[in-house]
């Protein structure tokens, strides 16, 4: 394989795919292509290279301001575990595509049923009965076609974790009990994968990713288990505003900063944000 | 003085009428003297079984902790969806 170009030479290969905007070059998907057959590299690997030489894909030129070029490389070189992909997993998945993720596990067991059209991004009359992670995995595939996206259909425990962590830089937590989300953060913690975690009831949803922090709920939920589980309703606004906190805590990490033990609790009854502090015993075994 | 009481999700079921802008404002009959969350929630008539997690002042506590006049506490339920 061929190294890949410095910027000098790539202005000319590029040329006719580039344009200016303001004192950045901008490339189409049509040159990310071309580059990805002269070198024989995957389309995100040549944005992320073009990106770390400040060149831009047309799709996320406006973008910039929001995210730097070197986190939205970082993002396309990221294999993130996505547990559930109902009301917070779906709009998740949905938000990450559009961010630039490159490479993404779905992990969810279930149908779309007629109750998930209240909030679930990717539940329609036309998907109802179809697989959840299969669904997702074709949609984001409309969005952007170069990402790696694996469906699994199954149910995450104790047993399949470990081979799915394995293969992870993060596993966002999308899950839909607290005993299952300590299940987990547990699995992750041992992985040494950290966890975005969140969740939601009613009109309010809670967001924390600290890794000094690594097993929230075991912390909140000492005592919670499997037979304490109850369905928990809830609607549209309050899944996306807490998917967009959980993407935003993920982006975060990517730029470097770390958590300080906080949990962003977001009540849209009202509405209002506020930061609480994690101070209970941290679970048995943390560092 | 008076305390502050927030309720989350399902607990403000137990309290009819319970507006979220504005929360309880709990005046202790017997003067100045400190209380527990857990006993401010059973005096506000909370199931105590159904409160899993508890904040004193934005920050983790628990129904043994002590509150004080001035203090805000907020009472959640488990919340899990995902």
């Amino acid at each position: 394989m061929a190294a890949f170009p410095t910027h000098e030479m790539l202005l000319p290969e590029l040329w006719p795919f580039l344009e200016l905007r303001g004192t950045v070059h901008t490339v189409s998907t049509e040159g990310i292509r071309h580059l990805a057959r002269k070198f024989s590299l995957p389309e995100r690997e040549v944005m992320a290279e073009l990106l770390l030489q400040n060149i831009w894909p047309v799709r996320f030129s406006r973008s910039m301001g929001c995210v730097t070029a070197e986190q939205l490389a970082r993002l396309l070189r990221c294999r993130v575990l996505i547990a559930g992909c109902g009301g917070l997993g779906g709009h998740v998945a949905e938000m990450l595509a559009r961010m630039g993720a490159g490479s993404l596990i779905l992990c969810d067991p279930d149908a779309f049923d007629e109750s998930n059209l209240n909030r679930q991004h990717f539940c329609t009359e036309k998907t109802l009965g179809l697989p959840k992670a299969e669904v997702c995995r074709n949609a984001l595939l409309d969005i952007a076609s170069y990402m790696d996206i694996e469906a699994r259909t199954v149910m995450l425990d104790e047993n399949n974790l470990p081979e799915l962590l394995a293969r992870a830089d993060v596993v966002i937590d999308c899950l839909d009990s607290v005993a299952r989300k300590k299940m987990l953060e547990d699995a992750a913690w041992k992985a040494s994968v950290p966890c975005v975690h969140g969740s939601v009831s009613r009109s309010e949803g809670l967001a924390v990713f600290d890794t000094t922090h690594p097993r929230p709920f075991s912390q909140l939920y000492p005592n919670e288990t499997e037979e304490d589980a109850v369905p928990m309703n809830t609607g549209v606004l309050t899944v996306v505003g807490t998917a967009c906190l959980m993407v935003a805590l993920l982006m975060r990490q990517l730029r470097g900063r770390r958590g300080n033990g906080q949990l962003l609790h977001f009540d849209l009854s009202i509405p209002e944000l506020e930061r609480l502090s994690l101070t209970g015993p941290e679970p048995e075994g943390n560092a | 003085m008076s305390i502050q009481i927030k309720l989350s999700t399902t607990l403000r079921d137990c309290v009819p009428g319970y507006v979220p802008e504005t929360g309880l404002l709990f005046e202790p009959e017997d003067g100045p003297s400190v209380l527990t969350a857990g006993e401010l929630a059973r005096r506000i008539g909370l199931p105590l079984e159904e409160i899993k997690i508890v904040m004193v002042n934005c920050r983790q506590s628990d129904l043994n902790s002590p509150v004080n006049n001035g203090d805000t506490v907020a009472y959640f339920p488990a919340v899990g969806g995902g």
